[in-house]
């Protein structure tokens, strides 16, 4: 996980709601280099969570052979 | 003679307990493969019926908590028994579990089970919960030896991360196999932190080895568990009773690792492609608005011109007007301008287009 400790789906929520912010009526130009910017960021923060994050299996150790 | 009379001389009863000390010790357990015949529950629990050949007939008796797959008459079967006399002198197997033998035999009793727990409503379509769309706790029951076990883990690591995975080792083939996949189920039941889906699996094999999925108490296990199920069983066309009563039915383990989690690779290409998308959009918008500052431009320019050649024309009209009132023009036209008095005897100046003459009014006649 990435420094900023939030997890994978709060930033690809927050990705699309600035994703959503360039379709939206709120769009200005003026704003729009920092929001891309945020956008790259956070779409790079993802990429690296999901690829650095790895399983943990565990076999259970209870036999299962009998009811005990 | 007299070696008959060193034999004990037992009681019927003692005979009968020598007899069924002696199969108990020589026969401990014993499978026998025949037909049945003569099938028959009586008051609801005990189970009597003969296991035949071409050569002989035994009579098996069963309680009907034993029975874990339906048989009828005329189905091949492999019994697992103890031989017994019983106090009546009768030679009877008594049962501990039965399984349909050969395809025909496993098909027909498939095909019992499954009309029977159809009609309890097992496999209602409105029975199946949705699984979590992204589980975090998952608890998978498969044989840690299997290739389908495998292929499920390299596709989920392949897929995801941050995965607690628990594994119960069973067996999923053979006798005892439901029982140990009833149990695992039972276990994760019962875990203080539940497990969010429970994915039982196991790859493909011949209908005999996955006769395990067709148990009656594991299908009822899997549809009673308070978890979420996910059940991928043998190849793609392998259907058992275990995928029927599941909540989600995957063709294979792979694709039971596909259906529970998302693909990581997936998503990080789509966030890209998204992000990707929102530069062409500024590039666009500023064009758009490049673009229609030139087109006010072109507009504004366009009104300065036309009003320019507006006042040019009009400039041009007052100019011919200007011309045709400018008193040369009038002179030119062969007209002179008179200057002074009009009076008899006066000097008046006329101007001519060319000369300035000096006269004398000799006559004045008004209009």
């Amino acid at each position: 996980m990435s420094s900023t400790n939030k997890t994978i789906q709060e930033k690809t929520a927050e990705l699309s709601k600035l994703v959503e912010w360039f379709d939206s009526a709120d769009f200005t130009l003026e704003a729009a280099l920092d929001k891309f910017k945020q956008a790259e960021k956070l779409a790079v923060d993802i990429e690296h969570d999901l690829t650095s994050l790895k399983n943990e299996i565990n076999i259970v150790k209870k036999k299962f052979d009998s009811e005990n | 003679m007299e070696k008959l009379k060193n034999q004990p001389i037992f009681s019927v009863s003692d005979f009968i307990a020598v007899v069924n000390q002696t199969f108990e010790y020589a026969y401990p357990n014993i499978e026998v493969e025949g037909e049945v015949s003569s099938f028959k529950v009586n008051q609801g629990k005990f189970i009597f019926f003969d296991i035949k050949d071409s050569g002989g007939s035994v009579g098996c008796f069963m309680t009907v908590w034993q029975l874990r797959t339906p048989i009828e008459d005329g189905m091949k079967v492999i019994v697992s028994a103890i031989p017994k006399l019983t106090q009546w002198g009768k030679f009877s197997l008594t049962v501990k579990s039965v399984r349909p033998s050969g395809e025909g035999a496993l098909k027909k009793s498939f095909e019992l089970l499954k009309a029977k727990l159809e009609a309890e409503g097992l496999f209602a379509l409105d029975r199946k919960r949705q699984l979590p769309t992204s589980p975090q706790h998952i608890a998978v029951i498969s044989s840690t030896q299997a290739a389908g076990y495998a292929d499920f883990i390299k596709i989920i690591n392949d897929r995801w991360g941050g995965l607690k995975v628990e594994v119960a080792h069973v067996q999923v083939q053979g006798s005892g196999a439901s029982d140990q996949i009833i149990r695992a189920i039972n276990y994760f039941n019962q875990q203080e932190s539940l497990p969010e889906v429970i994915v039982v699996i196991r790859g493909g094999g011949s209908a005999d080895d996955l006769a395990a999925f067709n148990d009656e108490l594991l299908v009822r296990a899997i549809a009673t568990s308070r978890i979420p199920t996910l059940v991928g069983v043998g190849h793609e066309t392998d259907e058992s009773l275990a995928d029927l009563a599941a909540d989600v039915r995957a063709a294979t383990p792979s694709n039971a690792a596909q259906i529970l989690v998302p693909d990581k690779n997936e998503i990080i290409r789509a966030v890209h492609v998204q992000v990707g998308s929102l530069l062409p959009r500024i590039m666009q918008l500023i064009d758009q608005q490049k673009q229609s500052i030139e087109d006010q431009l072109c507009k504004a320019l366009d009104t300065i011109e036309k009003l320019v050649d507006e006042r040019v024309v009009q400039l041009s009209s007052l100019r011919s007007v200007l011309v045709q009132l400018n008193p040369n023009t009038v002179l030119a036209r062969g007209y002179a301008i008179v200057k002074g008095i009009i009076k008899t005897g006066s000097i008046i100046e006329i101007e001519t287009n060319k000369a300035i003459l000096k006269a004398e009014v000799i006559n004045v006649i008004n209009k």
